[in-house]
């Protein structure tokens, strides 16, 4: 699939992929960038002006935790990682976008019908 | 918008995300490279990926602006913003919460400085005054001999060490005129005991303290500064004292005034002296310092064995003795413990009014703000935003008030200083950083108890439908609330009134007593003299004889005598006697003992009722009873003639009874005159206080008794010289001064219950505009519209008035002491203060009723 370039994600649903990411493992700043491109086959690329933002607000709402420790190749890196309320949330914020893309698929698939 | 950064830790912040978006832009830079594209062309790539690192950062800073300093400056400026829009509600809040939280801060400020903090002694709460109480003959003389306070120190086993003083009142002659000082005689040990060291100089050494050795004293600080200028010099100079030439050995720090403040000279009373061997001689008021660890009981305990031990030893007079002790505080402080309480109390009372009014205030500001919450809940506020915000207004009232209030206590500090004379402790009053404490916590403790209630009530869920009523739909909500906290003010500005009633009362009753002297054209004054005098009783009585009769002779004076206790000013020398030698043990013949020289009753004006009046004699043989006595205790009988003496062996001698005099107010003008035997002595004491009664003003004759006594007496000095009415206006200073603060306080609470009411029905008025339009419309007269707004007032003044008297019946037992003439449950009082509600409190109703029955129907409903 080709990247979606300057993707508009609706908002709070980079808060979920991040969360879902970080929940896999605790992970630094890149790699949930890197990771997120991975995952979604090169689809979503995230910029990195709403990453950080994103991440340091879901630290402070106490979703994530962070912690500096070692990354893979040596040097210091801060590490994201899923707090309890965080799975919480993920959970919850899951459920409702499984009912949003159901209820979407519904519309689009009826107009699709019609059309 | 405004950036708040976030005060705390910012740079270290930064620096966390300057090494967080470094480490991205470096792994991006390597997958660059990894790509195949060249180290600066990778960077350049990564850092245009990344979207501008300081923008980022920015942005980063703004997630971690604290949300809730926002929060507070948002709160805080919509609260500077409502407070600007209603300024006469703002001033007249602040006004009243800086009246409140002042006279509650300066109260505290003397309560802390005189009664909570202990005194500025290294360890206060261990210093203990320690008397010797003849429990069985009565006798009231606590002072104790020298030989017993050194047993005491030398036996007990609780105590780190014991001293004491006395003084004396003497002239200083180095100086061109002989200049009164004031100086006590200290037991060994005594700036051990008081745990503190000389400012200047050192304390007395061990042979300063024994007899014959060298002629010590250590200087107070004001002395040295009024004498001295301050100048470090004065360690090398001598005072010249009575017979004495002192070396000055220290300068004492200005805090240090025991045993009082007037206190100049400090010199050791060697306890090895010949003249100290007696064990019946009554000198010293002893301090302790108890061990750390030792409580009150268990030093009283020990030095109770202590005394049993030497009543073994010494059955006479040991034996007969026991051993009292009290806190050092307790003896500086203990008079006007209960006054400052009561004073704190009744601000304390006052305050919570003024809470009670400001929440009254509110919560009829909130009611009008109905409309702005219910806006603000539909846009999604919290319960708790909207109430932060509601308390955040009333927060910032209550800080504006007790800052205007901190300028009050400072004021009233400053007023607390010129009343040291009859204040103990008064130059401690400060305005220190616990004042301020003490001024915000009332600050925060009033924005609760002003602001919550109609917070809570102003954001009550059902307002948020209040949107979708318009106003029209508004009849007479009923406002049981407010009402409530308007009776509670009528209810504690009642508790506030009966109390200061009953005190005015009593003041009342006090002028009206007639003390049975006359206190008017008297002066009084002492003559400098040293105890070292009494060794010869007779040259002593002989000098004060001379002076009287120098006295006597100035042109302007009427009499002149002396007396050993000023009359009216409060004392109590009680003595058990015996008549005639027979002693019935079931009858106890209680009686104040009084020592008057010839001329006394002239003097002061008390008839003299049968036989003489004291003669001019050297001995204490004449006796003169008054009436009170007389009657008690010779019931019909002549009293002329018969022998009267103390009951147990004392130092005063028997005497005849010469005569029967009017009873007087001897003991204090608010205590009636109790049985009183008059010693005929003029020399009581070497410095007995002189009454001198003028055919003028007495004030004016001062310069000319002044320079008579400097004719007959060149080496001594005169003090203390002031008319006697005044000693008897300092006597009751206290009574009256509580009094008119308590007054102050009344009236204060008495007008914030009516602002109150006044508020409310205002309030009331204009939200039931147009109910009352409509009823008017219907055909309502205004009179009976007015009668049932006065009436909804009366309903409350009278809950409130009866919650106050009920309340008061327990509040005024506390003041019983205080009273004098009068009961608790004085009628007269009771009834007045309930007149005075009812009669303000009508009043104050009557404007916002008349005009809420002003209304104009048409012009209401016309309205929307």
């Amino acid at each position: 699939m080709a990247p979606l370039e300057n993707a508009d994600l609706l908002q709070g649903t980079l808060d979920m992929l991040i969360l879902k990411v970080v929940a896999l493992g605790p992970l630094h700043g890149y790699g949930i960038s890197q990771r997120i491109r991975q995952m979604s086959n090169e689809v979503l690329n995230v910029q990195q002006g709403s990453l950080y933002p994103a991440l340091h607000r879901l630290e402070k709402r106490g979703w994530l935790v962070a912690e500096w420790g070692e990354s893979e190749n040596g040097r210091e890196a801060k590490f994201y990682q899923l707090s309890h309320e965080g799975h919480r949330q993920l959970g919850k914020e899951a459920a409702t976008w499984e009912r949003m893309a159901e209820a979407i698929r519904l519309i689009l698939g009826a107009a699709a019908q019609e059309g | 918008m405004a950036r708040w950064k976030n005060p705390f830790r910012a740079s270290g912040r930064d620096e966390a995300l300057d090494r967080e978006i470094a480490y991205h832009l470096d792994e991006l830079t390597k997958a660059n490279v990894a790509k195949g594209l060249g180290a600066d062309e990778g960077r350049r790539q990564a850092v245009i990926a990344f979207g501008g690192p300081e923008q980022v950062k920015q942005q980063l800073r703004e997630v971690h602006t604290s949300a809730f300093l926002n929060r507070m400056a948002f709160n805080l400026k919509s609260a500077m913003r409502f407070l600007r829009r209603s300024p006469s509600l703002s001033a007249a809040v602040i006004l009243v919460l800086a009246v409140g939280i002042g006279a509650n801060s300066a109260v505290f400020s003397a309560m802390d400085a005189v009664v909570l903090r202990p005194l500025p002694f290294p360890d206060a709460d261990q210093l203990v005054v320690i008397y010797q109480h003849d429990a069985k003959n009565r006798n009231a003389n606590h002072f104790v001999a020298p030989v017993r306070l050194e047993d005491w120190n030398r036996m007990n086993s609780t105590f780190q060490s014991i001293s004491g003083y006395y003084t004396d009142d003497l002239s200083e002659t180095s100086g061109p005129l002989p200049e009164k000082v004031s100086e006590a005689l200290v037991a060994p040990r005594f700036l051990r005991v008081m745990g503190v060291s000389p400012l200047l100089g050192r304390d007395f050494t061990a042979d300063e303290e024994r007899f014959g050795g060298p002629d010590a004293v250590l200087i107070s600080y004001r002395f040295w500064q009024r004498r001295f200028h301050g100048d470090p010099e004065a360690l090398s100079q001598k005072l010249h004292v009575s017979t004495f030439a002192y070396s000055i050995v220290g300068v004492m720090p200005p805090f240090f005034s025991v045993p009082n403040r007037d206190v100049d000279l400090w010199a050791p009373s060697p306890p090895d002296a010949p003249y100290a061997q007696r064990r019946d001689s009554t000198w010293f008021t002893v301090i302790g310092r108890m061990k750390t660890g030792a409580s009150l009981s268990e030093v009283l305990a020990d030095l109770r064995t202590v005394q049993s031990r030497l009543g073994a030893q010494f059955p006479t007079p040991d034996a007969e003795l026991t051993v009292q002790a009290m806190p050092l505080k307790e003896t500086v402080v203990g008079g006007v413990k209960d006054s400052l309480w009561l004073l704190y109390g009744s601000v304390s009372l006052l305050l919570l009014i003024a809470c009670s009014n400001i929440a009254a205030l509110l919560l009829a500001r909130t009611a009008d703000r109905e409309h702005e919450i219910s806006i603000r809940f539909s846009l999604g506020a919290s319960r708790g935003a909207i109430t932060a915000q509601l308390l955040t207004e009333v927060f910032t009232l209550a800080v504006a008030g007790s800052l205007l209030g901190l300028v009050t206590a400072a004021a009233a500090a400053r007023a607390f200083h010129l009343l040291s004379d009859q204040l103990p402790r008064a130059e401690e009053i400060t305005l220190n950083w616990r004042i301020v404490i003490y001024s915000l916590a009332c600050a925060l403790t009033t924005t609760m108890l002003c602001g919550l209630l109609p917070a809570i009530r102003g954001t009550r869920k059902q307002l948020a439908h209040s949107l979708a009523q318009t106003s029209r739909t508004q009849v007479s909500t009923r406002n049981p609330l407010q009402w409530t906290l308007v009776g509670v003010e009528i209810m504690l500005a009642v508790t506030l009134l009966t109390g200061a009633g009953l005190l005015l009362r009593s003041l009342e009753e006090l002028s009206r007593v007639s003390p049975g002297f006359d206190q008017s054209h008297v002066l009084t004054f002492q003559v400098t003299g040293s105890w070292g005098e009494t060794a010869d009783m007779k040259t002593l009585v002989q000098r004060i004889d001379r002076n009287l009769e120098g006295l006597r002779s100035l042109p302007g004076v009427e009499d002149a005598a002396t007396a050993a206790m000023l009359p009216g000013v409060p004392s109590l020398y009680q003595l058990e006697f015996k008549i005639d030698e027979h002693l019935d043990p079931n009858r106890k013949i209680l009686a104040d003992s009084r020592a008057v020289s010839f001329g006394y009753f002239r003097t002061m004006q008390i008839p003299v009722l049968a036989g003489d009046a004291c003669k001019q004699r050297t001995t204490t043989a004449d006796v003169i009873v008054n009436r009170s006595f007389a009657d008690r205790y010779f019931g019909g009988w002549n009293p002329i003639g018969h022998r009267l003496g103390p009951a147990t062996e004392n130092f005063i001698p028997a005497g005849t009874i010469r005569g029967v005099v009017g009873d007087a107010r001897e003991q204090g003008l608010n205590t009636l005159p109790l049985p009183t035997v008059y010693w005929c002595f003029s020399a009581p004491d070497p410095f007995p206080n002189v009454l001198v009664r003028t055919r003028g003003n007495p004030s004016a004759m001062a310069e000319a008794v002044r320079k008579r006594i400097h004719e007959i007496e060149p080496g001594r000095s005169v003090y203390g010289m002031m008319p006697l009415q005044m000693h008897l206006d300092e006597a009751s200073f206290e009574n009256r001064l509580r009094t008119i603060l308590l007054t102050l306080f009344a009236g204060s609470a008495v007008l914030l219950a009516c602002i109150g009411i006044y508020g409310t029905l205002n309030y009331l008025g204009r939200i039931r505009q147009r109910e009352v339009g409509m009823r008017l419309a219907l055909g309502a007269l205004p009179r009976q519209i007015l009668a049932r707004f006065v009436l909804q007032g009366f309903r409350v003044t009278a809950l409130g008035c009866a919650a106050g008297l009920i309340l008061s019946l327990g509040a005024d037992r506390l003041i019983e002491d205080m009273l004098y003439g009068v009961s608790t449950l004085d009628p007269q009082t009771y009834a007045g203060v309930v007149l005075l509600i009812v009669l303000v409190a009508t009043t104050a109703s009557l404007l916002p009723a008349w005009r809420a029955a002003r209304v104009e129907p048409v012009r209401v409903l016309r309205q929307d």
